[in-house]
């Protein structure tokens, strides 16, 4: 097994350690913290968001209403969430299916684009190709500096989408993105629970686009 | 609970304060040491969600491109197509890990999870509501919250994001990754039992006859047997071999 590149910070930790019940419950330990530190950061965002979520989700649902759809994209982890989300919409647990699409998913289109024009243009190329006015897009970037993402919203908000983004730490570039209608950004400095963050701020969207979906039909 | 019971730990050391995970806690350790011993004797992680393929994707990259620069990247891989059981028989080697995102009564997975011991393969098992049956896996990490939560909330994703933070964290103790390490915590959870060789092992059907011989799979690799026993298996059936005969065919 190759060293660890920290293994210089821990002087004490011999290599012929032979009780493994010890760190078993270190790590039961540490998982447990870092868990009730994901319930915490879980709780206070959503409350932070609270107001800003009906915005957006009644400005999504008006859109979908309308005939609109939605795009989601970002990348690596944040790619994943994004593929999520987008199923959430098209295959809800409950409620209405509503048209969306996660524009990571297509790996001939992703590959072409990242090939012949550069990876920077993977997403806003798709949105070129797909998007309508009327349609909502919605990127994920934990740092809020992914540049596919950010070239996106640009393309989104002259093409008439509704732009939603969703970043870490201080927001990066995207809090100071003038293409974003709505930024939404989860104050931490840990990527997974950012990401953890992400995908619950993700699921009270939903939810309140279903509930105002729902309002509307009924009405 | 851990089909490898390779560790038993305490109930009683984190519960009291594992308000938010409960006894997943402890799981979730004992699941993590032995992922990293796999890992350190050069285990692929094979991953599957075929609910939530995004699940399988992003537990993939969390291992191969760590988030934290200087981290080793591992080799794990996102599995799906149509019939996930023919895909991990073929690409999975004794000693790999298997790590499912998926409801217990999802049939794919519990058939590729009663495979996995005859392919050598550790298996992890997350999901939530329901859970599978004891032994469905060598570790069951279960969340309590209502499924769709799970799968859309960031449940399934803090629970494979905390594996790889424990992953990493033993592999900063490399005196408890050894081969040594894992028989001596094996025997020390397995005090009263006989040698393994001696008990059924698991195996998986490759091709039948002459008569009743099968060729078959084993953790141990590819061996013959007598099925007189039994009467002629199928392809790709599971039964218990003791002392180089089939005396169980198992059920699906």
């Amino acid at each position: 097994m190759a060293p660890e590149t920290t293994d210089f910070l821990y002087p004490f930790i011999e290599a012929d350690e032979r009780d493994a019940t010890a760190l078993i419950v270190d790590l039961a330990a540490s998982a447990e913290a870092k868990a009730s530190q994901s319930k915490r950061l879980r709780a206070s965002t959503l409350k932070r968001f609270s107001t800003q979520l009906d915005e957006i989700a009644a400005e999504m649902a008006q859109r979908f209403l309308d005939g609109g759809r939605l795009f989601t994209f970002g990348n690596g982890g944040s790619a994943t969430d994004a593929a999520s989300f987008a199923a959430l919409f098209t295959s809800p647990p409950s409620g209405r299916a509503l048209p969306a699409r996660s524009l990571v998913a297509d790996e001939a289109t992703l590959t072409a684009l990242g090939n012949d024009v550069g990876f920077e243009l993977v997403f806003s190329r798709q949105l070129i190709a797909h998007s309508r006015p009327g349609d909502i897009a919605m990127g994920l970037s934990t740092s809020g500096n992914s540049d596919n993402v950010i070239r996106a919203f640009g393309e989104g908000r002259r093409r008439g989408l509704l732009t939603v983004g969703l970043a870490g730490y201080e927001g990066g570039e995207m809090a100071a993105c003038g293409d974003l209608d709505h930024c939404l950004v989860v104050n931490s400095d840990s990527v997974h629970r950012i990401q953890e963050t992400q995908d619950a701020v993700g699921l009270a969207l939903w939810e309140r686009v279903q509930q105002c979906v729902d309002g509307e039909r009924t009405r | 609970m851990s089909r490898g019971g390779d560790l038993s730990v305490p109930a009683t050391t984190f519960s009291a304060e594992s308000a938010t995970l409960g006894p997943m806690a402890g799981d979730l350790a004992i699941a993590a040491l032995d992922m990293a011993r796999r890992f350190a004797a050069g285990a692929t992680m094979w991953c599957a969600a075929p609910r939530w393929p995004s699940h399988a994707q992003h537990l993939a990259v969390e291992f191969v491109h760590p988030v934290i620069v200087g981290k080793r990247a591992l080799p794990a891989v996102a599995v799906g197509g149509v019939d996930l059981v023919s895909t991990l028989r073929v690409v999975s080697s004794p000693g790999d890990l298997f790590v499912a995102v998926a409801a217990a009564d999802d049939p794919v997975m519990r058939a590729a999870m009663r495979r996995a011991p005859a392919w050598g393969v550790r298996s992890v098992w997350i999901g939530q509501g329901d859970r599978p049956d004891v032994g469905a896996a060598d570790h069951v990490l279960w969340l309590d919250e209502e499924l769709a939560l799970s799968a859309y909330g960031g449940g399934f994703v803090l629970v494979y994001h905390l594996l790889w933070e424990l992953t990493h964290v033993c592999f900063e103790h490399p005196g408890l990754l050894t081969a040594e390490a894992a028989d001596r915590d094996a025997a020390c959870s397995h005090e009263v039992c006989v040698s393994c060789s001696d008990e059924g092992r698991l195996a998986e059907v490759v091709t039948t006859g002459p008569g009743y011989e099968a060729r078959v799979r084993t953790a141990d690799g590819i061996e013959g047997i007598d099925t007189t026993l039994i009467g002629t298996p199928r392809p790709g059936d599971l039964v218990l071999v003791h002392a180089g005969t089939a005396v169980t065919l198992i059920e699906d």
